[in-house]
């Protein structure tokens, strides 16, 4: 059965962009097709099924620039890291069998966290799929339940098309992976006609809601004006639609208490006065035990991931819920909602304000604050300002928060030392904090870190990673080296799979099975690696530490010893209600 | 209670799609009770019908929505056996020479008959719902099946509607 439909099925502009007049080959219409797209920087790494594209792309190096990373996972959380700061797709480009499974993880990561990228993997010829031939992988049955869409070319009079849908489809509606595998018959065989790019502006199949009913935004209105205690989420969608603006009018006029989930953070700038802090199982515990204060909750481009909601039948009994969000099938997938919004979290927005009443809840907000008060007793105070013992990872953050002035891209591992940087860090600009949400992927960092630092040259990014995280990844440091990005990286170094540890602690009855590691010198293998170090355990060497690793033109790798055993707190304890968030 | 649920998928005629779909069943561990696939009247458009058992209506909504993410999807309805005329075929593989009695329990029946008769088999076909098509089963059972295959049900919504009227925008042809 071949695709017969496509034609019909698939409005085109009627512009052919770039002409030739002799037949190019798939390759060549590879390469072609990405820079019609705008495509500045591939991440990638060459083999044998992929050998004619690489080949193509020998002759167009003036105008994409490739970068060469260590294993193909690094090439898929590059790409997701570049995504996320520029919003536009990131590109892998593969080879078949190893390398496209290599590219799993971060195309998961990628489906979680609703990340634009376009994967371009390699296949064995078309004549022989499915004979177990060298290095063939039925990619597209690995990658069918994490991709937005995938698609085998197998003939290449139909990459140009091909590829302008998985453009349109990975960036458009809620964003995500798409994968196309081009099997090597097709790259090598020339067209049979002309080269002709034509953007693809719409699918009759595939038609992402952009601006919401009139019907559904007027309900919406309607109970956040009669709400007494209203409380909003932001979410990813925010940032992902850019509207951040937006966002804030709307706190601005309707007053309402607004805190971010872990993916939402910098949407709005940790000093407005309406922020109220981080929602999740280690977010703040005002924002988590307030949830079931409040008498509407508005959830804002977010999916009411478990990690936000708790226990879910003890979520929120008081609320109302209105759900915004670009993906219907989000719409009642956890939390009922009263009053369902489907559309772009920015037009949605802009439907809003005008029909939203202008009011203050102070008391209301002041409930937060109270509830902000026995936190920092308990917990923040001495995560920040501590005075004795061990280099603690929340003061690191802090001073780095105050040294950039919460302006730089902060990208995250997994694990403790990520809920101190997403708690810790004062966000003020937009897109300030990448990290693996959903999938929570170990070794997502470094690469994250290069692909942001590739999207956003300018601006400062510092990639926080655990000790257990940097080894999953770590060979990018090669890619870091090679390609000269500098990036900041500062592995916090506890000895430990800290959160697992912790876990064990409450839960286990310190019972540390196997979370303790014996660490190779880090600095020793980065100077390997040409990238400069510094090994930091006292508290004193702090500030100077960080300045040296701000003041690098260089990537640096700064390791700090910090507290073995530390706990990040508060936390509602897996399967609780929010309102059983932990102190201590 | 668990009742049966028609789930109706209208998709773009691309290879592949059966996977996609069907793993949004397993992932969350629910069985498909029936399959069929065919081509609708409009040229390049398939249709999927799927019967899943459920006790809840949500559940099935939940999967409703996300089968209508799948891109080549076009449309997906999801319905209670009231909303729909619905049927199945099965054919049951008798030993002849048993067989003395088996065609007089045939005229009982109107939607049953011989398609296939040789000195050793008979081959009877039974349209009809899962209930009629059991208990036509039952009947003949003391004659001895040595063969039995049912289909998945294939269903038509009792409205006005087809997929040229869910989505006028397009330019419909015909499938011939």
């Amino acid at each position: 059965m071949k695709n017969l439909s496509s034609d019909i099925l698939t409005e085109k502009e009627e512009q052919p962009a770039m002409e030739s007049a002799t037949p190019i080959s798939g390759s060549e219409a590879v390469i072609r097709s990405l820079i019609e797209e705008g495509v500045e920087t591939i991440f990638g790494y060459p083999g044998g099924a992929i050998m004619p594209v690489y080949d193509a792309l020998y002759h167009f190096q003036e105008k994409i620039h490739h970068i060469l990373v260590r294993h193909e996972q690094g090439a898929a959380h590059a790409a997701q890291g570049y995504a996320r700061i520029t919003g536009k797709p990131g590109v892998c480009l593969v080879t078949s069998g190893p390398g496209a499974t290599n590219l799993v993880t971060g195309i998961t990561d990628a489906m979680m966290d609703s990340t634009p990228m376009v994967c371009i993997t390699g296949q064995v010829f078309a004549n022989l799929l499915g004979t177990d031939a060298f290095q063939e992988a039925d990619v597209i049955g690995i990658t069918a339940p994490i991709t937005k869409w995938s698609y085998q070319i197998t003939d290449a009079d139909e990459i140009p098309e091909i590829l302008s849908k998985a453009f349109y489809i990975a960036c458009t509606g809620r964003p995500g992976p798409v994968l196309i595998d081009i099997t090597k018959n097709a790259q090598t065989a020339l067209m049979t006609r002309e080269f002709a790019y034509a953007k693809c502006t719409k699918i009759v199949s595939y038609r992402p809601r952009m601006q919401p009913k009139a019907d559904q935004v007027e309900a919406a209105a309607r109970l956040i004006n009669e709400a007494r205690k209203p409380y909003l989420f932001v979410g990813h969608g925010v940032l992902i639609s850019k509207a951040e603006e937006e966002l804030k009018a709307f706190v601005d006029k309707t007053g309402i208490p607004a805190a971010c989930t872990l993916l939402g953070l910098s949407a709005i700038p940790a000093d407005h006065p309406l922020y109220v802090g981080m929602l999740g199982m280690h977010g703040n515990y005002s924002t988590n035990r307030l949830i079931n204060e409040a008498d509407l909750i508005i959830g804002l481009g977010m999916r009411f991931d478990d990690r936000v909601t708790g226990k879910v039948t003890d979520f929120a009994p008081h609320a109302k819920v209105i759900h915004i969000d670009i993906d219907p099938s989000e719409i009642n997938k956890i939390i009922p909602a009263d009053a369902p919004v489907v559309g772009d979290a920015k037009e949605a927005l802009k439907a809003l304000l005008p029909l939203v009443e202008q009011r203050r809840h102070d008391s209301w907000l002041a409930e937060f604050k109270e509830l902000d008060k026995q936190e920092y007793e308990k917990v923040i105070k001495d995560d920040l300002y501590p005075e004795e013992g061990q280099i603690k990872m929340g003061e690191v953050i802090r001073r780095l928060s105050e040294k950039t002035s919460g302006k730089a891209a902060i990208v995250a591992d997994v694990g403790q030392h990520q809920m101190e940087a997403a708690r810790y860090y004062r966000f003020s600009q937009t897109d300030g904090y990448i990290t693996s949400g959903g999938s929570g992927t170990m070794g997502f960092a470094l690469p994250a870190a290069f692909g942001a630092k590739v999207g956003s040259p300018e601006r400062e990014v510092v990639a926080i990673i655990g000790d257990g995280c940097f080894q999953m990844t770590l060979q990018e440091l090669g890619t870091i080296w090679q390609s000269e990005l500098p990036v900041k990286i500062i592995v916090l170094n506890n000895n430990y799979l800290g959160m697992v540890r912790q876990w064990q602690q409450l839960f286990f009855d310190r019972r540390y099975s196997f979370v303790e590691l014996k660490n190779p010198d880090f600095i020793t293998i980065a100077k390997g690696f040409g990238i400069d170090g510094m090994r930091i355990c006292e508290r004193e060497d702090l500030d100077s530490a960080l300045d040296t690793l701000l003041e690098s033109d260089k990537a640096f790798l700064l390791e700090i010893l910090v507290e073995k055993e530390l706990n990040v707190f508060p936390m509602v304890p897996a399967g609780a209600s929010v309102s059983a968030i932990r102190l201590e | 209670m668990e009742k049966l649920y028609t789930i109706c998928i209208f998709t773009e005629n691309t290879l592949g799609l059966l996977n996609r779909i069907s793993g949004i069943f397993t992932r969350r561990r629910i069985n498909i009770e029936s399959l069929s696939v065919s081509e609708t009247e409009r040229k390049g458009v398939s249709r999927f019908t799927i019967v899943i058992k459920s006790d809840e209506r949500e559940r099935v909504e939940k999967i409703v929505r996300q089968i209508r993410k799948i891109i080549e999807v076009l449309a997906v309805f999801g319905y209670e056996d009231h909303d729909l005329t619905y049927n199945e075929l099965a054919f049951f593989k008798v030993d002849a020479e048993k067989s003395a009695g088996v065609k007089e329990l045939l005229e009982g029946y109107k939607r049953a008959k011989v398609l296939f008769e040789d000195q050793r088999i008979l081959i009877i076909e039974k349209a009809g719902t899962e209930e009629e098509i059991y208990a036509f089963f039952s009947r003949l059972k003391p004659f001895g099946i040595l063969e039995f295959v049912r289909s998945g049900r294939i269903a038509l919504p009792n409205n006005e509607k087809g997929l040229a009227q869910y989505l006028p925008e397009v330019d419909w042809e015909y499938y011939m």
